[in-house]
């Protein structure tokens, strides 16, 4: 595994202005400098503050979407394996369960594992007694268990790895730097009008490409270059319990549905998910009968739950793309898109959404391969054997020996 | 980067690596941070009262040697201060004194045993223990010098 | 959200270029649940955009929100506005310099920390369980979230700069406990400093403050244990 190390951007190379500062941004900021363009990033408020930061945690093994969306699974299982070689250390790598409690689950089981081999997912089939010597808080109902390599990541750490690699190679990263619209010239969008929020001055950044990589904003951000994007903010609860009462990832076996995985972060155990469409992803709500819910089917899994001491409840909106006759947003796909609007008439502007926190470095492989073949540039992603820096190399000083 | 300044003339993303302000709690001037009235926890206020009373044990320590100094002038003078060391406002401050040595050095006590990891966990039983003994040993001294009177 | 009433804000605000720091005072509808950080968000969107907070998971496991409320400091995403009174003040955490508003900067606070430090670490074993065929053992992540409450109300950084501070210490001593590859005479030669674990003076506010039992005041003690048997 190698760690080369990268040349800073040359003065004419081209320069690309990343709006949105989640995992996508952050990924996308790492991938461009790799390849030698000049990178400047803007997150109106802490990176990962938008939808990244809120996910449970999951390090997905693609073993959710193996029967109703084999892409989706493959990416995921593809980008885990890269990961975890990528951010070595970041990681809870205990694997996961998928756990069969009633009859209807195990209905699922062979379409699971048929699933499962044929998207490349590693599996292991355990009876009830090999389950609860893994787990054994859970329910003891259980009838069978699927192993996957599901994992637990920091969702703010990890994406802080790619954001610290990219500073450490030349990226301009601001937080706090809000875009208020995009500059356009004869139809293309040729750069960002922001508000720096630590000194409330505003300002102009020029550039060749502007990214739109914010997630369930992404909408609103393409607005401002009078292009649509098909994104439907998709919410979802989540509960944080008190106590650390499974160390692998428990998921429910059964196609999607509301709170079917508990994912164990530090020493409390988290209780996801649920589903809904909204308009706007800053104004989520954390409606109380979908945080029941999450009580009850945690419960279900493992019953110490109902006991468990309440840490915290909230929302986060999955960018999902599909058209918005969608109703829960269950049916949308998890794979991700980048469009480049010259398709539609508009130059300079590329929109990345979609996705998942698992596929962030896919996804910005993809999106940096259609930035460069935009820009002539010639050089291709670095991303896949590149080791990140730990996440405090973010703040240190370049200077100092980084462990 | 930019073409228009803001306000105060500088672009955005200037001015990030400057220090900015940092906030301190306690009363006033910066090396006060220690004498916080809001916000402490036990242990923070007993971290503050040992150096109030190590504070008012200097204090008392000087004005000590000042007294004293008295018995060079002379029988007279010493025995004027004799008259108002029988007081009761004058011996009620001998008790709070031995509050302030009683606290101090218990307290003492516990920071040693705790700082230096001989009972590095146990330091809340240690706190109202010691604190049950200063207290028994405080109304017996208080009770001899207001009986002595 | 369900509003059950209003509460008056009092938020701490500055932008880089003013001439000082400023309260900001706002009224804010609650609910049963409202948190303080929902609480601020809401005056983000609806009454000054200008508000720079700092957050990211929204359940105490990112440590960013960290602020002080009412003089004590806490995470605010998990700080219920309902038994804080009336009036609630929100400042940004002390001891750290200070980004904008709400927002610290916590490259002094990361700098603190030993060169090698590890975030992954042994998990406490559920009782009875086994890790699968191929894992040695579970592991988890360490308690730490890197949230600086615990900097912020330590009296002894209050007055000295530089102070390594209870976070870092309690890394160390956590090196000590499970090694995970770290000599630990480097960690005792780093800790061994007027600055370092000498430096503090067992007022345990740090413990009293910490979101995540990390109890870095205890383990501030126990490395000046081991500091002591080293020495003899």
């Amino acid at each position: 595994m190698m760690t080369p190390s990268a040349p800073r951007a040359a003065r004419d190379a081209p320069h690309v202005l990343i709006v949105g500062g989640g995992g996508t941004g952050g990924a996308l900021a790492h991938d461009l400098t790799l390849r030698g363009l000049g990178v400047t990033l803007v997150e109106r408020g802490e990176f990962t503050s938008g939808t990244t930061g809120r996910h449970h945690g999951l390090l997905h093994s693609g073993a959710r979407y193996a029967v109703g969306d084999p892409d989706s699974a493959i990416e995921c299982i593809q980008e885990n394996t890269i990961l975890r070689a990528i951010c070595p250390g970041s990681f809870e790598e205990n694997d996961g369960l998928f756990v069969a409690i009633t009859d209807e689950d195990m209905a699922y089981y062979d379409d699971l594992v048929r699933g499962c081999k044929e998207c490349g997912i590693p599996i292991q089939e355990l009876n009830t007694d090999e389950a609860l010597r893994l787990e054994p808080m859970l329910n003891p109902a259980t009838k069978a268990a699927v192993r996957v390599p599901d994992g637990t990541m920091d969702a703010f750490r990890v994406p802080m790895r790619f954001l610290a690699t990219a500073k450490h190679h030349g990226a301009q990263l601001f937080n706090y730097m809000e875009v208020l619209d995009l500059t356009t010239h004869d139809g293309a969008v040729t750069g960002a009008l922001v508000r720096d929020q630590v000194t409330g001055n505003e300002g102009e950044i020029p550039a060749d490409v502007v990214v739109n990589a914010t997630g369930p904003w992404s909408g609103s951000v393409a607005r401002m270059a009078g292009v649509d994007v098909p994104i439907v903010p998709s919410p979802g609860v989540m509960l944080a319990v008190r106590g650390r009462l499974c160390n692998m990832v428990l998921n429910r076996m059964h196609r999607s549905g509301d709170g079917d995985i508990i994912v164990p972060q530090r020493a409390l155990s988290i209780v996801g998910t649920s589903s809904w469409t909204v308009e706007d992803p800053d104004d989520l709500d954390v409606p109380e009968d979908h945080v029941r819910r999450m009580w009850e089917e945690g419960a279900m899994l493992v019953p110490a739950v109902a006991e468990a001491g309440f840490r915290a409840a909230w929302s986060a909106a999955r960018p999902l793309i599909g058209s918005r006759d969608a109703d829960s947003g269950r049916e949308l796909s998890r794979t991700f898109e980048t469009i480049d609007h010259a398709d539609e008439g508009v130059e300079g502007f590329v929109t990345i959404t979609g996705g998942k926190a698992t596929t962030l470095r896919g996804m910005a492989e993809l999106c940096g391969d259609v930035i460069c073949r935009k820009l002539s540039v010639d050089r291709p992603c670095r991303t896949r054997s590149f080791v990140t820096l730990p996440h405090t190399a973010y703040y240190a000083d370049p200077e100092r020996k980084l462990a | 980067m930019s073409e228009r300044p803001g306000p105060t003339g500088a672009a955005p993303g200037e001015h990030r690596d400057e220090r900015g302000p940092v906030l301190r709690k306690g009363v006033g001037v910066p090396t006060s941070g220690w004498f916080d009235p809001r916000g402490r926890a036990l242990g923070g206020f007993a971290f503050a009262a040992n150096r109030v009373t190590g504070l008012g044990l200097v204090f008392y320590l000087y004005l000590h040697l000042g007294v004293l100094s008295l018995l060079l002038r002379g029988e007279g003078s010493w025995s004027d201060f004799l008259r108002i060391a029988t007081s009761w406002a004058f011996l009620s401050l001998d008790v709070l004194l031995i509050l302030g040595i009683l606290y101090h050095g218990l307290n003492g006590i516990r920071v040693a045993l705790v700082g230096s990891g001989i009972v590095a966990d146990r330091q809340r039983a240690l706190w109202w223990s010691l604190g049950v003994i200063g207290t028994i040993a405080l109304v017996v001294s208080a009770s001899h010098i207001y009986g002595s009177r | 959200m369900s509003t059950m009433g209003t509460r008056r804000f009092r938020v701490y605000r500055y932008k880089r270029g003013d001439p000082g720091w400023r309260f900001d005072l706002f009224v804010v509808p609650v609910g049963a649940r409202t948190t303080v950080l929902e609480a601020l968000r809401w005056v983000q969107r609806h009454l000054d955009g200008t508000l720079a907070l700092r957050h990211s998971c929204l359940h105490a496991s990112c440590g960013t929100c960290g602020v002080q409320v009412n003089g004590r400091e806490a995470l605010a995403c998990v700080t219920p506005v309902e038994d804080l009174g009336a009036t609630i003040t929100v400042e940004p955490l002390a001891n750290i310099p200070v980004l904008t508003d709400l927002v610290v900067d916590m490259r002094e606070f990361v700098d603190r920390f030993p060169d090698e430090i590890a975030i992954t670490r042994r998990s406490e074993p559920l009782p009875g369980a086994e890790p699968p065929e191929g894992i040695d053992a579970y592991e988890r992540f360490e308690d730490c979230i890197e949230c600086g409450l615990c900097l912020s109300a330590c009296p002894v950084s209050a007055t000295s700069d530089g102070y390594f501070g209870p976070a870092a210490l309690a890394a160390a001593q956590r090196l000590l406990e499970e090694p995970r590859g770290v000599d630990p005479e480097r960690i005792l030669g780093w800790a061994d400093d007027p600055l370092g674990a000498w430096r503090c003076h067992a007022a345990f506010e740090c413990t009293a403050a910490c979101p995540s039992n990390v109890r870095p005041a205890e383990r501030i003690m126990a490395l000046r244990g081991a500091l002591g048997r080293r020495a003899g």
